[in-house]
């Protein structure tokens, strides 16, 4: 699973390297958010600082 | 800017991200530094900027995918910031190996900042993108190479990730590669 934004990547520029520059977009906006569910998901530690 | 000189000063950005993948693989391999969760979605932030730096080599400049490139920036920092935010309280511990006095968690943010700084730099002349239709399809050694490389680190991160976690997250602190166990 953790390394489903660098599949999405490869394909977004793979996609980019065959002139379909939508698609290519596409899948970069779906590995984005990929990252940061498992950003989400891996902030496991709370931060000891008082802002 | 003419294209031509904004399509190699993108290619140069593009080396370089590709030059932190590989110092960053360069920690793992040779000295046994295994990446965190979020050391590898620095990496994956750096990889999301840089696809919109290699949009600019392939389709010519655009506002659009200097946009990219600096979302995907700081989508990366703001990860790396959390990281370095984890451990600032003195006390607090560290991981992985320091590169000249400052972790690779610092390093990915001081790139993502520089990325950042670098496109908005990049966005203030707008003579590169007078140029309506897209740049040739030939493209030249060095956006090419770059590109190859940026590619090529995109899968190898790919075949990294799984070899450290398997199918599914990785544990916060790593001790071996899961594949292999």
């Amino acid at each position: 699973m953790m390394s489903l934004p660098f599949v999405l990547f490869a394909c977004a520029i793979g996609a980019a390297w065959m002139r379909q520059r939508s698609v290519s977009m596409g899948f970069w906006v779906f590995g984005l958010v990929t990252m940061l569910i498992l950003f989400h998901i891996h902030m496991t530690e709370a931060l000891n600082i008082q802002l | 800017m003419s294209a031509d000189l904004s399509k190699l000063l993108n290619a140069i950005g593009l080396l370089a991200i590709g030059t932190v993948l590989a110092l960053a693989f360069i920690d793992q391999i040779w000295f046994a530094d295994l990446p965190c969760p979020l050391c590898i979605l620095q990496r994956a932030g750096l990889i999301a900027a840089g696809f919109g730096i290699s949009l600019n080599l392939i389709f010519g400049p655009k506002p659009s995918h200097y946009a990219m490139a600096i979302i995907g920036a700081v989508a990366g920092g703001a990860i790396s910031m959390w990281q370095i935010l984890v451990h600032i309280v003195p006390g607090a511990g560290h991981y992985g190996n320091a590169v000249f006095g400052l972790h690779l968690y610092t390093w990915a943010f001081i790139a993502a900042a520089t990325i950042v700084v670098g496109c908005a730099l990049m966005l203030l002349d707008d003579r590169q993108f007078s140029r309506a239709e897209p740049m040739s399809g030939r493209l030249k050694v060095l956006p090419l190479s770059t590109l190859l490389l940026f590619l090529a680190l995109t899968i190898a991160n790919i075949f990294s990730t799984i070899a450290l976690c398997g199918a599914g997250l990785c544990p916060d602190y790593p001790q071996s590669y899961e594949l292999f166990d």
